[in-house]
């Protein structure tokens, strides 16, 4: 008997050494969900991107997160040779992960792999979708690109473009992404992990972490427990509630900048006064530190201050409730139906607490005297209402929507929503489109300055939308490593930048 | 027998077919797979291209008459979202949720007969109030918030076990124990109920007059009469299981099917629904074929009638 409780004890002892934890100058990543593919050409999908883009893959060019400007990366210089064609000059002594030596034929065969309309690869897809694109190597190291229409920005949107090995399949996703990065891909476990080892053959300096590990749960309080017992060094997106340790917890921009969209064409938002009235009526101060963190920011535009393009003299639209009123009544006296019922539509799950929002947003309107009636529905029939075409019998609403822009230009944001023919815009303005025209041409301050002329024509003078907030990402990372969380968190985790303690 | 076992595997067959049908069209009523696949600043023309390459615009009648003729050649088409064969996906995913479902349904029903024969041999003793008042808190208590607790208290605080994930056998215990909680209270009420009844028939009584040994009595002469009711409740509980320990699945980070199959059905991949729904339905015929045999080998009567 004593001699079965001798096994039992030292067996109990022994379980918790075989604990996996995050030790040795491994890098634990705990994502959300696991990636559906890990193909190159899907880096733009935030956990694949995580795994591969910028570790296993890397772009010609890198945005950086925290003023959208372009830096080097496979491409060392680029120049506008002609309104629709550029030169990049790339990087010599690079190789593939599978031997291939990286060079402009290389580069094409990469960029026409990813734009391959046999694969629905979401760089192009996001991107790429209306824009034709002829890559040609010059010689070695001059990759020539040019596009049907001009494209003063293709530098930046390069910066989507991650390059796959020449050898990867080209008509089918694949398993096994092979590219230029300080970090190789080992295996895939479905379901379990992916593993990545350090590329000797790397072109750059030498990264810290000998390798990488990417698993994923799906509750934020189980990533967020596993970084605090060790089982893993960073949890790029964590829940508002678990970020409650300030020495390992770091909030950040993530990018998302939170709305209600105001149906236009429909009685009574069809009127300015109505629709200055509804954002006097939102008390926002109120909604910072109790239904949304105490980090978010008022927005005055769709894209955060980090995006080119951001103009930094608007100000918020302040509470007041009295002006409200009084500018409903002076519609009203104008024969504007403002008692028309107004829905304010919410999206299930959309951010924390997206429910408890749209009801304080919906209270808010109707304290000034708005009919408004609230409705949450599920993220495919928000999507089918939020796109074009729109039903004809819709009726005035404000659509509560999240709009992400980390790709460096307000390009991304400002003609899907505001345009004339903007899939998701429900304003037409010749001067915002002339507007968007010029700035799309433009390069430079003067693409800046249009851009910025744009937000505070939308701002001041149409008020397309009920503006909320810019919001905030919260990560948490062991204390054994350096490594700092932004907005470049939410589509890539650099393991070549960790450093340990 | 055989025959009893015929008829059942017909029987079961009939739902397959039904099931898949049904399965089919209310996948498609659910809406275009594009929708939630491309993003959100697609233009009309790339969304018109995906639905047309995927052959999701033609009637739902040419679409299922593909999807027959596929599965015939056992093919269950390919994932949208991983881009890999959908029954290559649910295969990998099924023997984790079996394997969770089964040491957690094999502990849950040994305990739950033991401590419940236990319970009903002296109603109303103390051993049996703990075990009818613990049983129906763990029959009624909320996986979710156990799953947490524990991870709170057993892995952060305690640092005894990992949090999460698929591992040796250190990690199987929290899911294990937080998958077997509901089935085990809800077993031990019906096996304590059910032997009850048992102990108070006729037979019971002249057992005990011919001088029977009590632990023969309870664990031969009433326990074998009183398991139709249990196997019942159990096969039931089996099935929901291998349906998918979702919140299980979920919290841990376990693959399996539960997870899989929410995951797709909220994604609208089409295929992957179709396949974990099929295999996970032949899993539950299945188990529903092996509880019915076992009430014919406990009991002959229904051996008979068959």
């Amino acid at each position: 008997m004593n001699k079965m409780k001798n096994i039992v004890g030292a067996t109990l002892l022994a379980l918790p050494l075989s604990l996996v934890f995050a030790e040795g100058k491994i890098v634990t990543v705990v994502l959300s969900e696991e990636p559906d593919v890990i193909d190159p050409c899907e880096a733009s999908r935030s956990n694949i991107g995580r795994v591969v883009k910028q570790n296993i893959a890397e772009t010609l060019i890198e945005i950086d997160p925290t003023d959208g400007s372009i830096t080097p990366r496979l491409a060392t210089e680029w120049e506008q040779v002609d309104e629709l064609t550029w030169n990049f000059t790339l990087r010599e002594g690079v190789m593939f992960h599978d031997g291939a030596e990286f060079n402009a034929e290389t580069a094409v065969t990469a960029i026409n792999r990813a734009l391959n309309p046999t694969q629905d690869c979401e760089i192009r897809l996001k991107f790429f979708g209306n824009i034709n694109v002829m890559p040609k190597a010059i010689d070695a190291t001059t990759l020539e690109i040019k596009t049907d229409t001009p494209q003063p920005i293709l530098p930046t949107l390069m910066g989507t473009m991650v390059i796959a090995s020449p050898n990867t399949q080209a008509e089918k996703g694949t398993m096994n992404p092979v590219g230029t990065g300080p970090y190789q891909f080992v295996k895939w476990d479905a379901g379990q992990e992916i593993v990545l080892e350090r590329f000797d053959g790397y072109w750059g300096d030498q990264p810290e972490a000998e390798g990488a590990r990417f698993i994923w749960r799906t509750e934020s309080a189980v990533r967020s427990a596993m970084v605090k017992t060790g089982e893993a060094d960073i949890a790029p997106n964590i829940a508002l509630q678990d970020a409650t340790d300030e020495n390992t917890d770091f909030s950040y921009f993530n990018s998302e900048t939170s709305r209600l969209r105001i149906d236009m064409t429909q009685a009574p938002l069809d009127d300015l006064r109505i629709r200055k009235a509804m954002n006097y009526a939102i008390d926002r101060d109120a909604l910072i530190g109790s239904l949304f963190s105490e980090d978010v920011v008022p927005m005055t535009q769709i894209v955060v201050p980090s995006i080119n393009g951001h103009n930094t003299d608007l100000t918020p639209w302040p509470y007041d409730p009295a002006k409200a009123k009084e500018l409903i009544a002076a519609a009203k006296a104008d024969g504007v139906p403002v008692d028309n019922e107004i829905v304010v539509l919410g999206r299930i799950g959309m951010y924390p607490n997206a429910t408890e929002v749209a009801e304080a947003m919906a209270a808010m309107l109707a304290e000034v005297g708005l009919n408004v009636k609230l409705s949450m529905i599920e993220v495919a029939e928000w999507i089918d209402i939020f796109t074009k075409p729109y039903a004809e019998d819709r009726g005035p609403v404000l659509q509560a929507s999240q709009h992400d822009n980390n790709n460096g230009d307000a390009v991304f944001s400002v003609f899907f929503k505001y345009a004339c023919e903007g899939p998701q815009s429900t304003m037409c303005d010749e001067e915002v489109d002339k507007g968007i025209t010029a700035a799309s041409a433009a390069v430079g301050d003067e693409r800046r300055e249009i851009w910025q002329q744009v937000f505070k024509r939308l701002h001041e003078e149409i008020v397309p939308d009920v503006q909320m907030f810019h919001m905030v990402g919260f990560s948490r990372v062991n204390p054994r490593i350096n490594f700092t969380p932004s907005i470049s968190t939410n589509s890539e985790v650099q393991i070549g930048q960790v450093t340990f303690k | 027998m055989r025959q009893f076992l015929a008829r059942r595997i017909f029987h079961s067959l009939i739902s397959l077919v039904g099931l898949l049908v049904l399965v089919f069209f209310l996948a498609r009523l659910t809406g275009n797979p594009g929708d939630l696949y491309l993003p959100l600043d697609s233009s009309i023309e790339t969304r018109q291209a995906f639905t047309e390459k995927h052959g999701y615009d033609d009637p739902a009648y040419i679409q299922f008459g593909r999807y027959v003729r596929d599965l015939l050649s056992g093919d269950m088409g390919e994932s949208v979202r991983k881009k890999r064969p959908a029954l290559e996906i649910v295969l990998e995913a099924i023997p984790v949720t079996l394997m969770l479902a089964a040491s957690a349904m094999f502990l849950a029903l040994v305990g739950a007969v033991i401590v419940g024969a236990r319970a009903a041999y002296r109603p109303g003793g103390v051993f049996d109030r703990v075990a009818s008042i613990s049983s129906l808190v763990s029959a009624s208590a909320p996986d979710f918030w156990i799953a947490i607790t524990a991870i709170i208290v057993f892995s952060v605080h305690l640092q005894w076990l990992p949090t999460s994930g698929l591992g040796g056998p250190i990690y199987w215990i929290m899911p294990v124990c937080v998958l077997l909680i509901r089935p085990f209270g809800l077993l031990v009420q019906v096996v304590r109920s059910s032997m009850l009844t048992v102990l108070s028939a006729a037979y019971i009584k002249t057992a005990r007059a011919k001088g029977v040994k009590e632990k023969s009595i309870v664990f031969v002469h009433a326990l074998r009469n009183a398991m139709i009711p249990v196997i019942t409740v159990a096969g039931d509980q089996a099935a929901a299981m291998a349906n998918g320990a979702v919140i299980v699945e979920t919290i841990f980070g376990w693959p399996g099917i539960g997870k899989l199959m929410i995951d797709s059905i909220v994604q609208r991949d089409f295929a992957v629904v179709q396949a974990a729904i099929l295999v996970t339905a032949f899993v539950i015929l299945s188990i529903n074929i092996v509880v019915d045999l076992t009430y014919a080998v406990l009991d002959p009567r229904i051996r008979k009638r068959s």
